[in-house]
């Protein structure tokens, strides 16, 4: 099966994506928390659903998902182990609740923050996206993710003109999360992210509290994680506890343990090759051995968005 | 008779692999893990054919050396279906980039010349092959020593942060290269 995503899809996709990010900007003013509260227009997530040919298909725009099923089986979250199996299998004993996360660094009003006051609302009133997640491995799924623009939190905590970057760093619990105890690993622990302030407060840069309606998936980042779908899969990072605000490049994990391999910005970049694996094509994994081969996109389809943000030659943006 | 049960046994894991795949039994991504699998079971076999002589050797069990052709022939049926998993799941047939794919990354140039290796030996493993090229097919079939290290060096590309597997298996290809040596320096001695 030959299945490459026609343009008015591929049109349609970037639109819905747009048009979110748009409305959500006036949507989320504030935070539940903080000055100038305002109780954010109740968005009901789109309902996915099952079409007749037993492909899966958000509702709203018809476009095709991976399933549930397949985007929670298999992914990489080197924290429980390097097998693409290891996240949901050896997950069990991590523990979403209660979370915190703290903001600090160039920002006016630096704190530490509960889950539910990220979200600002119901977990159900959240927006969903769907997103192209591509992986560096250059396999990729499309996911909806449920969450609010990253830039409606950051604006809260009031970044200072001198932050150029935020940082991200992850959970570090090598009791819950075999792979940090892993001795056979050479990653260190924590995980560490990090984008520039503007990649940061880009509308599409998506601040994810749960995939396909639910937030128990410690498998997929949960229960905080940042999407950045422009990236390779890597650039949005997992189980995020705090958000720093600095002036200098942050240290990112996959790019310290191989700067050849794994650039500091790693946007997608099909005609930009990779040491390891080719990105000109993808594995776009449907289903469970349901799995097509197909181009791959600049900036993973999102390029009318975000190009504007790597100006001049894109080697530098690798 | 165990003529038949060696060649049943070297088929089993491909056999229980392409069962695996029927029966959706592979997860998420069995192009992957048929990819993986093929390799490991390559690798096994590799180990087991360089085993033989020295099991030989070692056990006093010359009967072993019987079957070398039969376990070599299937490390070259393996390495081939890890080869052709790859081309077909990664490349979709496209030769152009399989060049592409030898010129730029070393693990594949690496894995492309093991298979090269491997394809040498098996057109060369018949009687004919043999009598044709005289002293000269015990020099060429030392090739597989090639094969190996390339297979050793090919797996430890592959070591992104975890490399337990990899690294056990280039320390065993690295221990049977240095009794082959060490042999080979005693003979000439």
């Amino acid at each position: 099966m030959t299945r490459v995503t026609d343009e008015s899809t591929f049109r349609r996709r970037r639109f819905i994506a747009g048009a979110l990010g748009l409305g959500a900007i006036g949507a989320f003013s504030g935070l539940r928390y903080g000055d100038g509260v305002s109780v954010a227009k109740e968005t009901k997530p789109q309902q996915v659903a099952s079409a007749d040919n037993g492909m899966l298909v958000s509702q709203e725009s018809g476009e095709r998902l991976t399933t549930k099923y397949a985007a929670t089986h298999y992914n990489n979250a080197y924290e429980f182990g390097w097998d693409k199996t290891d996240p949901y299998q050896k997950s069990g004993a991590f523990e979403l609740k209660p979370w915190q996360v703290t903001f600090d660094g160039l920002c006016a009003k630096p704190g530490t923050f509960d889950l539910d006051d990220l979200m600002g609302m119901p977990f159900s009133h959240l927006e969903e996206r769907i997103y192209d997640f591509r992986c560096v491995e250059a396999w990729s799924m499309v996911i909806p993710y449920n969450g609010r623009p990253l830039g409606d939190i950051l604006k809260v905590v009031e970044p200072l003109g001198s932050a150029r970057y935020v940082s991200f760093t992850s959970v570090l619990r090598p009791e819950q999360m075999p792979g940090q105890a892993s001795a056979f690993s050479t990653l260190d622990w924590p995980y560490v992210e990090a984008l520039t302030i503007e990649e940061a407060m880009h509308p599409l840069t998506f601040a994810t509290f749960g995939v396909y309606g639910d937030q128990v998936l410690p498998q997929n980042g949960m229960p905080f994680r940042i999407t950045v779908p422009w990236k390779y899969g890597f650039k949005s990072p997992k189980f995020v506890v705090r958000v720093t605000f600095t002036e200098t490049r942050p240290d990112a994990t996959w790019h310290i343990e191989n700067p050849r391999e794994y650039g500091w910005y790693s946007n997608v970049y099909p005609d930009i090759s990779h040491p390891r694996w080719s990105q000109a094509t993808e594995r776009r994994i449907w289903n469970e051995g349901d799995i097509e081969r197909i181009p791959s996109r600049l900036y993973n389809g999102y390029a009318e968005e975000v190009a504007h943000l790597y100006p001049g030659d894109r080697q530098q943006y690798r | 008779m165990i003529r038949t049960l060696v060649h049943l046994a070297l088929a089993a894991p491909l056999c229980v692999l392409g069962l695996a795949w029927q029966r959706h039994a592979l997860g998420v991504d069995p192009q992957k893990a048929l990819i993986l699998e093929s390799g490991i079971w390559t690798f096994n076999l590799l180990v087991l054919v360089l085993l033989l002589p020295i099991g030989a050797r070692w056990a006093g069990w010359p009967q072993l050396l019987r079957y070398r052709r039969a376990v070599g022939l299937w490390v070259f049926a393996y390495a081939t279906t890890h080869f052709t998993f790859f081309l077909s799941f990664y490349l979709g047939w496209d030769f152009a980039r399989l060049a592409e794919e030898i010129a730029e990354r070393p693990y594949v140039l690496l894995g492309f010349a093991a298979w090269l290796v491997l394809l040498l030996l098996a057109a060369t493993s018949t009687r004919q092959a043999m009598r044709w090229l005289g002293r000269n097919w015990k020099r060429l079939h030392a090739g597989v020593y090639f094969a190996l290290a390339f297979a050793g060096v090919h797996y430890l590309l592959m070591i992104r942060s975890e490399w337990a597997w990899p690294v056990s298996y280039a320390a065993i290809a690295l221990v049977l290269l240095t009794l082959r040596l060490r042999r080979a320096r005693r003979a000439q001695s």
